[in-house]
């Protein structure tokens, strides 16, 4: 057994290395300079009173609020005078669920239906070769890519990415009016003495846009989730500021496993901590989370939303308008993008996009590469 | 509690604040370790205010730092005065200095605007530097704080290098508009906030105004907290409660009754939504709830 607990140890310098440990162990980013700090804290006296100890630990140690419950944890049980009789049950049982959830959404991830209704590319995906194929690509409807063309598709959508970023930010600092540089003017006409010729104007930099993802991963959208997921990767690969939720039955932010340079690191991050893949879909209830956890604090006047889901919904839809209102109210453009718009004949009859449809800036289809770069328009013009 | 902790508190206590024991014992670490403190918690807590409780218990100087988009180095450390530069060199036409002489003249420290980092960093006594709201600035400015943070120093081509003579006390604010980068976060010691509870904010409010009655303010608290659980799309912060009460106290209220509170709901919700609900809900309701 672990030395978990500081009547395991001969010293209190070495306890508290050992409690540093088991911080550590519950994922606390403790470094070596807390350690030190730490050590130092003691020094002046902190460690005379428990809960100043705690208190005075607790503010090195942790770097959120979410960390309290584990340090708290992890304090009571190390520190605790009576010999503990705490088990490490919570992150193993956390663990231990994720695994179990992991499953089904590592398959998803990898792009198969977990359900084993695996369907085969059909005629759609066109076997054509060069040039035309790229084009045919784009304008292949998602489910409909077959493997071979799947990594095309992925550099295809990395590089039109890539291009469509480098177009935004030139769309962002090309300006020729507002207040002189003094600073700039006098470095451009050193050359020149003293007269002043050219006069260099501040540029207002435009404003950052905040853009705002939230994926629909209920069944219903299985065959299109994966790819959206990359195109959300790739987007956030490009553009620093976006923030991404999945949800189906219940809201995951997902923004900080997107945060990686490999989109295998990434998938792989996701596949662990997002376990609400396949489920049904209650999207009222989901935006009513979003809103009540999140919006204040993203949402502003300078953010986009954007809501990619095919609008089914086993959901009420009265909660669901109300919470749309919302986020229309906080948000300066609202977005929706529903693959199932690239259908031929597609209505937007279902209850949940009924709902919807009155609040929206924009609705749009997502069901191949082409239609999704058409979000250039829209960040371009918002 | 050590009893330097408990010692802090009634420091404080003297000097007009309310500070409980977690944060004093946070703020004596922030003295102690000399490290910066990150605050977090909702909008209207007291995060500016611990700012300025330790500038007051210190009897120093606060050099606050207010962070928005788009906020960039050159105003938030220097400047020089290109105005009183271009027409100094103009004045000096005809005086028979050298170039040297001149160059020195106009890079001295009268042509310098300083700008809160370097005022912070070239202060004769140690000051408070605050600076609020630091998840508004932009990523690259975060990326400079960093910088300043763990060296304390500034350089300025024309001068040279600055160096702190004293290391400034840190305290920076945010209201997680977004997460703070990873590094910034391990330099600094991290405190939330919340709101408070029942007795520590009727303390408070005895204490900011201490002419409101007793019962009246046991239950305006009570209602500002039925509020904080109500949820409300800008829940009211405590200077909204002290606001209300200095209001009721302006128009001279004597009890607590429907139509006053009605008359005076602007004090404490700021968005007509809010209001709305609460008087969906029923202000008599809410009395009847909180055993008015």
């Amino acid at each position: 057994m672990r030395a978990d607990h500081f009547t395991h140890y001969d010293s209190f310098q070495e306890a508290l290395t050992g409690f540093t440990t088991l911080c550590r162990d519950y994922e606390l980013k403790v470094g070596l300079s807390h350690a030190m700090e730490a050590m130092e804290l003691c020094d002046h006296g902190f460690a005379k009173d428990q809960l100043t100890f705690q208190y005075a630990l607790k503010s090195l140690y942790c770097t959120c609020e979410e960390e309290f419950e584990a340090f708290d944890y992890c304090f009571r049980t190390f520190w605790n005078k009576k010999k503990h009789k705490y088990n490490h049950t919570m992150s193993k049982s956390k663990t231990q669920t994720n695994a179990a959830k992991t499953n089904k959404a590592s398959l998803v991830m990898a792009g198969f239906n977990p359900n084993g209704k695996q369907e085969e590319p059909k005629e759609e995906a066109k076997n054509v070769s060069g040039a035309s194929r790229i084009e045919a690509l784009k304008k292949t409807d998602f489910t409909h890519v077959s493997k071979m063309d799947s990594e095309l598709l992925d550099q295809l959508a990395e590089q039109l990415l890539r291009q469509l970023n480098h177009r935004l930010k030139r769309k962002m600092s090309v300006s020729k009016t507002g207040p002189i540089d003094l600073r700039k003017t006098i470095r451009k006409n050193v050359s020149r003495g003293e007269d002043i010729i050219d006069l260099i104007k501040k540029n207002r930099k435009q404003d950052k846009y905040r853009i705002i993802l939230l994926l629909d991963v209920s069944g219903s959208m299985d065959k299109y989730s994966f790819f959206l997921l990359k195109f959300i990767w790739s987007l956030k690969s490009h553009l620093k500021n976006i923030e991404a939720f999945v949800f189906s039955t219940n809201l995951i932010r997902i923004t900080e496993f997107i945060n990686q340079d490999q989109i295998d690191n990434a998938m792989a991050d996701l596949t662990l901590n997002a376990h609400n893949w396949s489920g049904g879909t209650k999207i009222g209830e989901c935006l009513k989370d979003f809103n009540d956890q999140y919006a204040k604090r993203i949402l502003n006047g300078k953010s986009i939303t954007i809501v990619l889901s095919d609008g089914l919904d086993d959901g009420n839809p009265g909660l669901m308008r109300s919470e749309i209102e919302k986020i229309k109210m906080r948000t300066s453009k609202l977005v929706w993008l529903n693959p199932l718009k690239g259908t031929k004949g597609y209505e937007p009859t279902a209850q949940g996009m009924q709902a919807a449809l009155p609040y929206l800036d924009t609705f749009q289809s997502a069901h191949n590469l082409e239609s999704l770069l058409e979000l250039e328009n829209i960040l371009a013009h918002a | 509690m050590i009893p330097k902790v408990n010692q802090l508190i009634e420091d404080f206590d003297q000097l007009g604040y309310v500070v409980e024991e977690e944060l004093a014992t946070v703020l004596l670490l922030t003295l102690n370790l000399s490290k910066p403190l990150l605050l977090e918690g909702p909008p209207g807590v007291g995060k500016t205010e611990a700012a300025h409780i330790i500038a007051a218990l210190k009897n120093t100087e606060l050099i606050r730092l207010q962070c928005y988009e788009g906020l960039d180095a050159n105003s938030a450390i220097y400047e020089w005065n290109y105005q009183k530069q271009l027409l100094s060199i103009k004045l000096s036409e005809n005086q028979d200095l050298s170039t040297k002489e001149k160059e020195d003249h106009i890079f001295s420290e009268d042509f310098l605007l300083k700008r809160p980092l370097l005022k912070a960093i070239s202060s004769d006594k140690q000051p408070v530097l605050l600076i609020d709201e630091v998840d508004r600035a932009d990523e690259e400015f975060e990326a400079f704080l960093l910088e300043l943070l763990s060296d304390f120093q500034i350089s300025i081509p024309e001068m040279g290098t600055i160096k702190a003579k004293h290391k400034p006390i840190v305290i920076l604010t945010s209201n997680r508009t977004r997460e703070l980068s990873d590094a910034l976060k391990r330099r600094c010691l991290y405190h939330w906030i919340d709101y408070p509870n029942f007795k520590k904010e009727l303390n408070i409010l005895k204490k900011r105004v201490p002419q409101f009655e007793q019962d009246l303010a046991d239950q305006l608290v009570r209602f500002v907290h039925y509020l904080r659980s109500m949820k409300l799309q800008k829940s009211p912060g405590i200077a909204e409660t002290l606001d209300w009460a200095n209001g009721l106290l302006a128009l001279q209220f004597k009890s607590f009754s429907v139509e006053d509170i009605e008359k005076t709901l602007g004090c404490i919700l700021k968005s007509e939504s809010d209001i709305n609900l609460v008087k969906k809900e029923g202000i008599q309701t809410i009395l009847e709830e909180i055993g008015a």
